[in-house]
């Protein structure tokens, strides 16, 4: 096993098995990803890498990778691009010893054969088609066969999902009660707890189970009888995902007891994904993009990741590449969305609009984008709408109350702001934006004390995140707090977070100057000259820091450097100009008033 | 005249012959519903009116003043169903609500007859009556009744009619099974109330369309015409669910089986039964799902039950000692239903308005006995209720305030910053009146940077906390809200009266830093920017008759008046203007003026009339526990945590009057008690504290009602003896649970203290000393009152043991802190404790100066009775000067012997009568014999004082003197007497026997 023909068997089966108990969505993915293997032929030559190598190579070489060349994880539609990658990559393959690391093989569950009513079977599936779930349970209520049974639990299950959506909608009390339950659950839970104890349960079966636990509550149970499902049918992406969603945590994820198949590989690298462990997910994902190389969904994932390690061009040159490939397609593209408006590219981001609305308006990620297009042209209210419509058809869409909040914001309404960005840090507590978002907010507000307990939230989340340390800063430094102290700290420690946008070394200049801690402020100024220098970056900024490390030499008669940043000051026109001359000439005079004593000191 | 209130609360009139009648006692009663007439409108029309348009509620001046109760009723029904878009809730129709349409049905038959037809007296009817008024009101509990409650207080109410009453509710509520039969019940439920005034004969019963119950019944019938047919559907599934939950119960034939159940299992829990408990729950779960087969119960078990037993597990071992183990059984038990009731039925929640009522009492209990709470069981309460109402957001603070109150900070902060993320845009704590959102969100922030402040003043971050409520003065500013900027300011004070403001120097918004100099500037500076605040503040809410901040003000003033003087006490310059004294007179004038309030709320945003529902509560509380049996129990709650004032009012109505305001008016008398006590008024103090302790227990906070105790408790031992002070002291300790730091606590350590000095246990009363030491935090400028009575402590027992130069040493050192915090009232009694020192010591010239400037001091700041005493010392000390000052010291005696005499407690007058003896004495003029009782009756009357006070060492004084002039006198036998007396107390002072008074 290892070969990609294997995986294309196992693909094949497992879409056809999954198709036949109406796992549509899963099913899709497995026929996804079965048809992004690259036939074997073209490349007969080249020995196929198997993914066990792959995976023990994605530990140890990837640091070394280069992100930074473009077009590396475009997929060329003439291919020449990716030969040249292939061949390359090939080779590495090639010489790679396997380090001992090797998947288990799963065999292919066969089909029940002995299905005697088959003709009820299909009668049901028929029904389950045509979404009657509940006449398509009844068909089934004397059948006795795994498939049978597991067929007419998910269509009770699904039965109660409808009926529990509809009730939503007609009981909203007058506390906001909207949590309706799905009143199939009870009966299931008994249902298939009896099956798994007879030992009459397949993992389908299991799977469905899972689900049931999870949505009443009881998680443990849920996560070992998931396990239990996806180590005996891997390629039921969507029991990784149900497995996914209860790992809110590395350390649930670490102790799964998972077997090595290579789904193992897509799960850990999605679930790193959500865990904003990018760089994690990028190695995976790289790796499986090897094998998968025309898998829309690993580009998808890939790009994304590079979005959340805020490289933007790259991704949006993958984004594009997807969007070429399957011009229909909608997932992810909230995120391709968002990307844009940080690029503000507003052509881009109303065709992206256009053709999700053309494709299928009602899907949530389809009215973020709208909303992302509308606030990127300033019309906020139009926004609001959109994502109110957004959660509306998925309550628990955690960006989208992010987003509303920083609309409410630009709206200046803040309790509404503050609201949705509550909202989004009660779905995920991880979400440092939100966090960051109110935060701003009461800053906003005027009330920087207590904003301060939110971006102590935010930066506890993200510590390596510059603009958390200047925000906190700046809330110490505040005119009601005056905590200078404590604004020092922070920006000390944005500075060492690599803070691009410069402004907390030039703030840490400016107060430690104003704390009286010249030879620190000078420190600071000569630091943020360097990084300006750097950057060719003009300004305000620039002509105080000259100023002050002209004065400041001064005062330390370390005349002959206070002279180069007081001759820089000269470039400058306006006051400055008038300023530097004038202390250009108590300079020249200022060593010659005290000849002896400096002097002495050059030459000794 | 109750019984004409009655009717008019449960809306029946019976109609007499003068028609009248009705109206009359409308207006006579005071907090309830009148009728007014243009309320003939269609009342759908109204509520929907209301729903729409949030701005006619508002204003005052549109409405007639006297309807205001009425349109609060009626928003407070209408509202509390949301305005959600769209939807036009009234307010959720539960199955409960359908119940008691039902008995009002039956309470109010269109039949024309004294005493409908199952009844069988008029009190009968009207009991009826009131019970489902009080159903309609309470909020006992935030889920409405399970109908087996329902049935069983309903059977509870006596009279073998109301087994009918069951019986017919049962079978109608039954009946029910199709949407037909709903609409059929509600056409019927209307011609209750429609009832036309003009065939109305004499004695016919009509329910008043407009009273309480009448307005409910309108609310279901609009609510239920408001239903589309999904919820209708709703409804009648639900209704099947309230039946079948007690439908096993309602089968047995005796209804007495269950509840004697109940009162065992009530039993049992009383007696800290502790294994039994769970286990009878987990059987009543068994029970309850054993139709649903022997596997789901297990599953049920390990999922959805397992955690709130073991909770309850907790909550059993913990508490079940307590002294309020009374109201742990009662919670316990409610809690077990509501658990067992988890899974098959959810229960229906109370309407909001009566939910947040109970979430209100449940606030005001927390605060007044946190141990009756533990931690996890209450929070898996609110958990409950935040599962069954998500956007009610106030279970969010109750959530807050639990954790502040069991000193989990994770818990506290996290939920007040929940609860003020979700809600402050639409409702703060206070101004929570029944207006809905308005159009333009005013968010209530300030509030939460106030709860903020607090709870970090709780957790002990002083800095934090001023922090927190410095930016909660601005932004209360900012956003006009006063009754906040109130509430802060006064938060503030109590922050600098608890933490030495030496250590929060400059940090009140002053933007100098002045944070350098420590010593005698910046203090300074911190209290005075306070003042300007005060002040300012005064002024504003005077130019805008804002009546509660400026009431809280002048409150405020009168305090900092009280004890600080308003400028330096060092003053280095020619003009000698500036006042240093404190004046009595604009202290009392503040405080005059701010109980002027209570006269005049309602006048104020703050004090409208803002009925959180907590009120509605003893209704049902009275009527359980006077008619209910098996609920005998609540008696035990009541004792425990309700205060005495209920008591007095035990059938009265609830008091119109709003808590805040009540509150403001009651610190006014407690602060009038302290002013008392320092300007040494006792009769004044103990007036002011008894009125504080029996008109305002009821809105009183633990804190404050202690501290009326103890004023109490010290005014006993001064005056009765320390005998009676235990006994009190006994009492209050019942009263208030014991925690450390506790005014309580520290009240008995002082008494303890004082008593071992009396009877010369120095080793106890050392002991005593550092107890009050340890109370006392460590940091420096933290708890400065604690630490300043321990040093006093500590030097009078030196001092007792003749340890002159320590006790002047320590008495010294304290005189520098004092000065050093600026506390000038303090320095008074350390400079005559210096002299007193110096006085045993023998030194008298050296005391002389202390005294006097002990005196000077008193004389700036009007501590009358303190002069009185430094008086006193001086004279003795003119006395031990030479037998040549004895004049002197005589007039100086006389001078002050009326406000001792008036105001001093027994210490202090039996000093003063052996000082006056002693003047007699050493006056080389007077002669004994020419009238022996100018000296016997001080000296008896000193004797008989420091008996009663134990205070051996000047008992034996006085009788030796005593002696002395009967030896002089030739009166053998009374000297012989009176030194067997002084023998008695020289021995008891040489071998002081070790007793324990609390164990006597």
């Amino acid at each position: 096993m290892g070969s990609k023909e294997s995986y294309r068997t196992e693909l094949r089966s497992a879409a056809r098995q999954l198709g036949d108990r109406c796992l549509f969505s899963a099913a899709k993915w497995a026929a996804e990803l079965l048809v992004s293997l690259e036939p074997e032929s073209s490349f007969g030559t080249t020995s196929s890498p198997s993914l066990s190598s792959l995976s023990s190579r994605a530990s140890l070489s990837a640091p070394s990778t280069p992100r930074t060349l473009s077009g590396q994880y475009r997929r060329q539609t003439d291919g020449s691009a990716l030969r040249r990658r292939l061949r390359s990559g090939g080779v590495d393959f090639a010489t790679t010893p396997l380090g001992g690391f090797s998947y288990v093989t799963t065999p292919i569950p066969l089909e029940d054969c002995s299905e005697v009513n088959s003709d009820a079977y299909l009668l049901a599936k028929t029904y389950f088609d045509c979404r009657e779930y509940r006449r398509a349970a009844n068909v089934l209520t004397k059948q006795t066969g795994r498939k049978a049974a597991f067929l007419r639990c998910y269509a009770l299950y699904l039965a109660g999902e409808k009926r529990k959506e509809e009730e939503r909608i007609e009981i909203e009390g007058s506390f906001g009660k909207s949590e309706a339950v799905n009143s199939e659950l009870v009966y299931l839970e008994r249902e298939l707890s009896s099956l798994r104890k007879s030992g009459t349960i397949d993992s389908f079966g299991l799977y469905l189970y899972g689900m049931i636990l999870k949505d009443r509550g009881c998680q443990n149970l849920s996560i070992s009888i998931l396990v239990e499902s996806v180590n005996s049918f891997p390629w039921n992406w969507s029991a990784w995902l149900e497995l996914q969603s209860l790992c809110s945590t590395s350390e649930t994820l670490n102790k799964l007891n998972l077997k090595n198949h290579w789904m193992k590989d897509f799960f850990l690298a999605s679930a790193y994904q959500e865990l904003k462990m990018h760089e994690e997910a990028l190695k995976r994902y790289e790796c499986l993009q090897a094998v998968f190389r025309r898998s829309d969904y690993i580009q998808a994932q890939i790009a994304t990741a590079l979005y959340g390690l805020r490289e933007l061009d790259e991704a949006e040159v993958v984004f594009e590449e997807i969007l070429r490939n399957d011009p229909y397609r909608v997932d992810t593209m909230d995120i391709y969305s968002n990307l844009l408006y940080a690029k503000e590219s507003f052509s881009a981001l109303s065709f992206l609009a256009h053709k999700v609305f053309l494709t299928d308006k009602y899907q949530p990620e389809s009215c973020c984008i709208i909303a992302n297009y509308y606030s990127l042209k300033g019309h906020h209210e139009k926004a609001v709408l959109y994502f109110r419509r957004a959660l509306k058809l998925n309550t628990k869409y955690l960006s989208a109350w992010t987003l509303m909040g920083h609309e409410y914001v630009e709206m200046k309404n803040t309790p509404a702001a503050i609201d949705a960005y509550r909202r989004a840090v009660d779905i995920n507590p991880r979400d440092y934006r939100a966090w960051y978002g109110l935060g701003q907010t009461y800053e906003m507000m005027s009330m920087p004390f207590y904003a301060l307990y939110y971006f102590k939230s935010a930066s506890f989340l993200q510590p390596n995140d510059a603009r958390l340390w200047v925000a906190m800063a700046q809330c110490y430094q505040s005119a009601p707090l005056e905590m200078l102290e404590d604004a020092v700290k922070c920006y000390t420690k944005a500075v060492s977070c690599n803070d691009r946008e410069g402004i907390a070394l030039h703030q840490l200049a400016k107060l430690h100057s104003i704390l009286g801690h010249s030879e620190k402020a000078a420190y600071f100024y000569k630091k943020d000259l360097e990084m300006m220098d750097a950057e060719d970056r003009q300004g305000p900024n620039m002509i105080e820091a000259l100023l002050f490390l002209t004065k400041y030499l001064k005062a330390e008669k370390r005349y002959e450097e206070a002279e180069i940043y007081c001759a820089r000051l000269l470039d400058y026109s306006g006051p400055e100009k008038e300023t530097a001359m004038s202390l250009l000439k108590g300079l020249r005079i200022a060593p010659s008033g005290l000849p002896s004593s400096s002097g002495a000191d050059h030459f000794l | 005249m109750s019984l004409l209130l009655l009717s008019n609360w449960v809306g029946i009139g019976r109609r007499s012959a003068d028609p009248t009648h009705l109206p009359a006692t409308a207006r006579l009663e005071p907090g309830g519903i009148p009728a007014p007439s243009y309320f003939t409108v269609n009342f759908a029309h109204l509520v929907i009116e209301r729903l729409t348009k949030p701005s006619f509620l508002s204003p005052p001046g549109d409405a007639p003043r006297n309807a205001s109760p009425l349109y609060a009723e009626m928003s407070r029904l209408a509202v509390s169903g949301s305005s959600k878009e769209g939807s036009f809730a009234v307010f959720d129709l539960t199955p409960h609500k359908i119940a008691v349409c039902h008995l009002i049905q039956l309470f109010a038959p269109l039949a024309q007859q004294v005493v409908p037809f199952p009844f069988e007296s008029v009190s009968h009817h009207n009991r009826l009556g009131l019970f489902l008024f009080s159903l309609t009101k309470a909020c006992n509990d935030f889920v409405e009744p399970t109908l087996e409650e329902l049935l069983n207080q309903l059977r509870a109410l006596g009279g073998s009619v109301n087994v009918w009453f069951c019986d017919h509710l049962m079978s109608n509520l039954l009946e029910i099974s199709s949407p037909d039969d709903l609409f059929n019940f509600f056409d019927k439920l209307r011609g209750v109330i429609t009832s036309d005034s003009t065939d109305i004969e004499d004695d016919q019963i009509i329910l008043d369309p407009s009273s309480h119950i009448g307005i409910f019944l309108r609310c279901c019938i609009l609510s239920f015409n408001l239903l589309n047919f999904e919820g209708v559907c709703h409804l009648l599934t639900s209704i099947a669910t309230y039946c079948n939950s007690t439908g096993s119960v309602y089968e047995l034939p005796e209804e007495d089986v269950d509840e004697s159940e109940l009162d065992h299992l009530l039993v049992d829990t009383d007696l800290g039964n502790k294994m039994d408990a769970p286990q009878k729950y987990r059987c009543s779960i068994e029970a309850s799902t054993s139709d649903g087969g022997s596997s789901t119960s297990h599953i049920h078990m390990s999922s959805s039950i397992s955690s709130p037993i073991n909770d309850v597990h907790v909550s059993a071992d913990s508490d079940f000692k307590g002294v309020g183990g009374g109201v742990q059984g009662v919670e316990f038990m409610s809690s077990l239903k509501e658990y067992s009731n988890v899974d098959d039925y959810q229960g229906f929640l109370q309407p909001k308005w009566q939910v947040e009522g109970y979430l209100t009492m449940q606030a005001d209990l927390l605060e007044k006995d946190t141990t009756s709470y533990p931690l996890n069981s209450f929070t898996a309460t609110l958990n409950q209720i935040q599962k069954l109402a998500p956007e009610l957001h106030r279970v969010k603070y109750l959530k807050y305030l639990n954790g502040v109150y069991h000193e989990d900070y994770l818990i506290a902060m996290e939920n007040l910053h929940r609860y003020f993320d979700y809600s402050a845009g639409t409702e703060g704590i206070f101004n929570r009146s029944s207006t809905p959102p308005q159009e333009i969100y005013v968010g209530r922030y300030e509030t939460a940077l106030l709860c903020l402040g607090n709870m970090h003043a709780c957790f002990g971050h002083p800095k934090k906390a001023l922090e927190a409520l410095t930016e909660a003065v601005r932004f209360s500013q900012l956003s006009n809200d006063d009754p906040c900027l109130a509430y802060t300011l006064s938060a503030i004070c109590k922050l600098f009266s608890e933490v030495g403001i030496s250590s929060t120097a400059g940090s009140l918004g002053s933007q100098d830093s002045l944070e350098t100099n420590m010593s005698l500037g910046a203090p300074l500076s911190t209290q005075q920017q306070l003042l300007v605040l005060l002040q300012r503040s005064l002024e504003r809410a005077d130019s805008l008759k804002l009546m509660s901040l400026m009431a809280f003000n002048r409150l405020a003033l009168s305090k900092f008046y009280l004890k600080h003087v308003e400028r330096p006490l060092l003053s280095f310059g020619p003009k000698d203007s500036i006042k240093l004294r404190t004046c009595p007179v604009t202290i009392c004038k503040e405080l005059r003026l701010s109980s002027y309030v209570l006269g005049e709320f309602g006048s104020d945003g703050l004090l409208q009339t803002n009925d959180d529902g907590a009120f509605s509560t003893s209704w049902i509380k009275n009527l359980s526990s006077s008619s209910i049996s098996w609920f005998e129990n609540t008696k035990h709650v009541r004792s425990s945590v309700a205060n005495d004032f209920d008591l007095f009012h035990f059938d009265a109505q609830p008091n119109p009057v709003p808590r805040s305001a009540l509150q403001l008016a009651g610190s006014s008398y407690l602060m009038r008690a302290t002013s008392w006590e320092l300007y040494g008024s006792a009769p004044s103090v103990r007036l002011n504290a008894l009125v504080y302790a029996t008109c305002f227990a009821d809105a009183a906070s633990s804190v404050e009602l202690s501290l009326a105790y103890v004023k109490l408790i010290q005014h006993l031992a001064i005056f009765k003896g320390y005998e009676e002070a235990f006994t009190a002291l006994r009492h209050a300790e019942k009263k208030f649970l014991p925690k450390s730091k506790s005014r309580i606590q520290l009240l008995k350590l002082q008494l303890l203290h004082e008593r071992a000095l009396h009877i010369g246990q120095l080793q106890a009363a050392q002991q005593m000393c550092d107890e009050i030491g340890v109370l006392a935090s460590s940091a420096s400028g933290v708890d400065l009152e604690l630490k300043i009575e321990e040093n006093l402590r500590f030097a009078r027992t030196l001092l007792a043991a003749n340890e002159f130069s320590k006790a002047a040493g320590v008495a010294y050192s304290l005189f520098c802190m004092c000065y050093k915090f600026n506390l000038q009232v303090e320095n008074a009694t350390v400079l005559l404790l210096l002299s007193e020192i110096h006085k045993k010591s023998g030194n008298a010239v050296l005391a002389l100066p202390y005294v006097l400037a002990s005196l000077s001091f008193c004389q700036a700041f009007n501590l009358d009775l303190l002069e009185a005493s430094a008086n006193l010392t001086l004279a003795e000390l003119w006395l031990s000067l030479g037998s040549n000052h004895a004049r002197r010291a005589l007039i100086l005696l006389h001078r002050t012997l009326p406000m001792i005499l008036g105001h001093g407690g027994l210490e202090l007058r039996a000093r003063a009568n052996i000082t006056l003896a002693k003047c007699h004495l050493s006056d080389p003029t007077f002669s004994i014999s020419e009238d022996p009782n100018i000296l016997l009756d001080p000296l008896n009357q000193a004797a008989e004082e420091f008996e009663i006070l134990e205070y051996h060492e000047m008992a034996a004084e006085a009788f030796y003197l005593m002696a002395m002039v009967y030896n002089h006198l030739g009166q053998l036998e009374a000297r012989e007497e009176a030194a067997e007396s002084f023998r008695k107390h020289v021995t008891a002072l040489e071998n002081p026997h070790s007793e324990d008074p609390f164990l006597r």
